[in-house]
């Protein structure tokens, strides 16, 4: 049951009430059309968290196996020997963008990771090629499930305090205000009712004499 | 009808209730939170293609960062010339038509874009293109950090 707003049932009262109605339900217009956006956007980004995460799962699985097969080729001495010189900071440019209010960060790989391949090529075979290869997909495969896992969980976080929002709106700010607007009229009905039996009754009066 | 305050003998409140205050409070923030992320000022494709690190400032004083992937995605589809005359990130306009929404248009480069993008013929009517919602959901995908939503006074008014 919405509230009566504690107000002056005055007409100035009644004016500032219908404004207020009427922002209410301007506001509650945009608040809807958000969370249908980040409803729409939260949907797409857990599908492609799903096929982020399949990827890099699949990624990670060759990967070691092309490791697996170089390590068992070269040797594990010989192919740490090589690796020792591949090591390498990969950069990650690291940013946000806005997605109908929310923060959401922004990550990519930068460069073709060529710089990880600094081994001996003539010492080496293409097996290990095969595996610096996959480790660089996989890394993009990181920095792609790392934003949109993040994303994720953020836009599902707006999604609930907008709920929230959409929901007092709809259930609470707007009704309570309806509710006293109709007091107010009902209100002042009643009044000009009292008004005009007052006057019948002084005509009355008046008119005996 | 429910019993006035002012009926049960209570003192009348011309103020407004704490729970009401900061109700407003909410509402006013939302507003100012649906549009501050929009950019300060668009840039050019060939421009941005040229940074090191592709990004245009914010109106809350962020930075939105545009994905290299995404550019040269723009680029392949765009000539020299185009891409001089595309700005970004393309705003996506949300307007009192709950299903569809309008994508700014300045020049040509951004119907060859959707269309490309969509894989559909779309055209530009006074400065808009227009696309169901369902569609948004494609073009969004492919252009996520390209695209920014703009929500128009015109769902207000």
């Amino acid at each position: 049951m919405p509230e009566l707003i504690k107000v002056r049932p005055t007409k100035i009262e009644l004016v500032k009430l219908k404004r207020r109605l009427s922002l209410a339900k301007r506001v509650q217009k945009i608040v809807k059309d958000r969370l249908s956006i980040l409803t729409m956007e939260f949907l797409q980004t857990a599908r492609d968290t799903v096929e982020a995460k399949r990827r890099s799962l699949d990624e990670f699985s060759k990967l070691y196996k092309a490791l697996s097969i170089a390590a068992g080729y070269h040797g594990y001495m010989a192919l740490e020997k090589e690796l020792l010189a591949t090591e390498a900071d990969p950069r990650i440019a690291a940013g946000s963008r806005n997605v109908a209010g929310v923060r959401i960060p922004s990550l990519e790989l930068v460069g073709n990771g060529r710089k990880m391949r600094r081994y001996n090529l003539t010492d080496t075979s293409s097996w290990l090629d095969r595996a610096a290869q996959l480790s660089e997909e996989s890394l993009r495969a990181i920095a792609e499930l790392a934003e949109l896992q993040r994303s994720f969980e953020l836009v599902a976080a707006e999604i609930n305090r907008t709920t929230r929002i959409s929901n007092a709106l709809e259930y609470i700010v707007i009704p309570s205000f309806q509710v006293t607007i109709n007091y107010l009229n009902m209100k002042f009905e009643e009044r000009d009712r009292e008004e005009k039996a007052r006057l019948k009754r002084v005509k009355v009066l008046v008119a005996r004499g | 009808m429910p019993k006035s305050l002012q009926d049960e003998g209570r003192p009348i409140q011309s103020g407004q209730s704490l729970h009401e205050t900061v109700l407003q409070h909410c509402l006013a923030g939302e507003l100012r939170v649906v549009n501050a992320g929009l950019p300060q000022r668009l840039k050019r494709l060939s421009d941005l293609l040229d940074e090191e690190y592709p990004h245009v400032p914010c109106n809350d004083g962020s930075t939105h960062l545009f994905k290299r992937s995404e550019l040269k995605y723009l680029a392949s589809m765009l000539d020299a010339d185009e891409q001089k005359t595309l700005f970004l990130p393309m705003l996506i306009e949300l307007g009192e038509n709950q299903a569809e929404v309008a994508i700014i248009c300045q020049a040509g480069a951004e119907e060859r874009v959707v269309s490309r993008a969509l894989d559909m013929p779309v055209t530009c009517e006074h400065g808009r293109i227009r696309i169901y919602r369902p569609q948004l959901a494609l073009l969004r995908r492919k252009l996520r950090t390209t695209t920014a939503y703009l929500f128009s006074a015109r769902i207000v008014a």
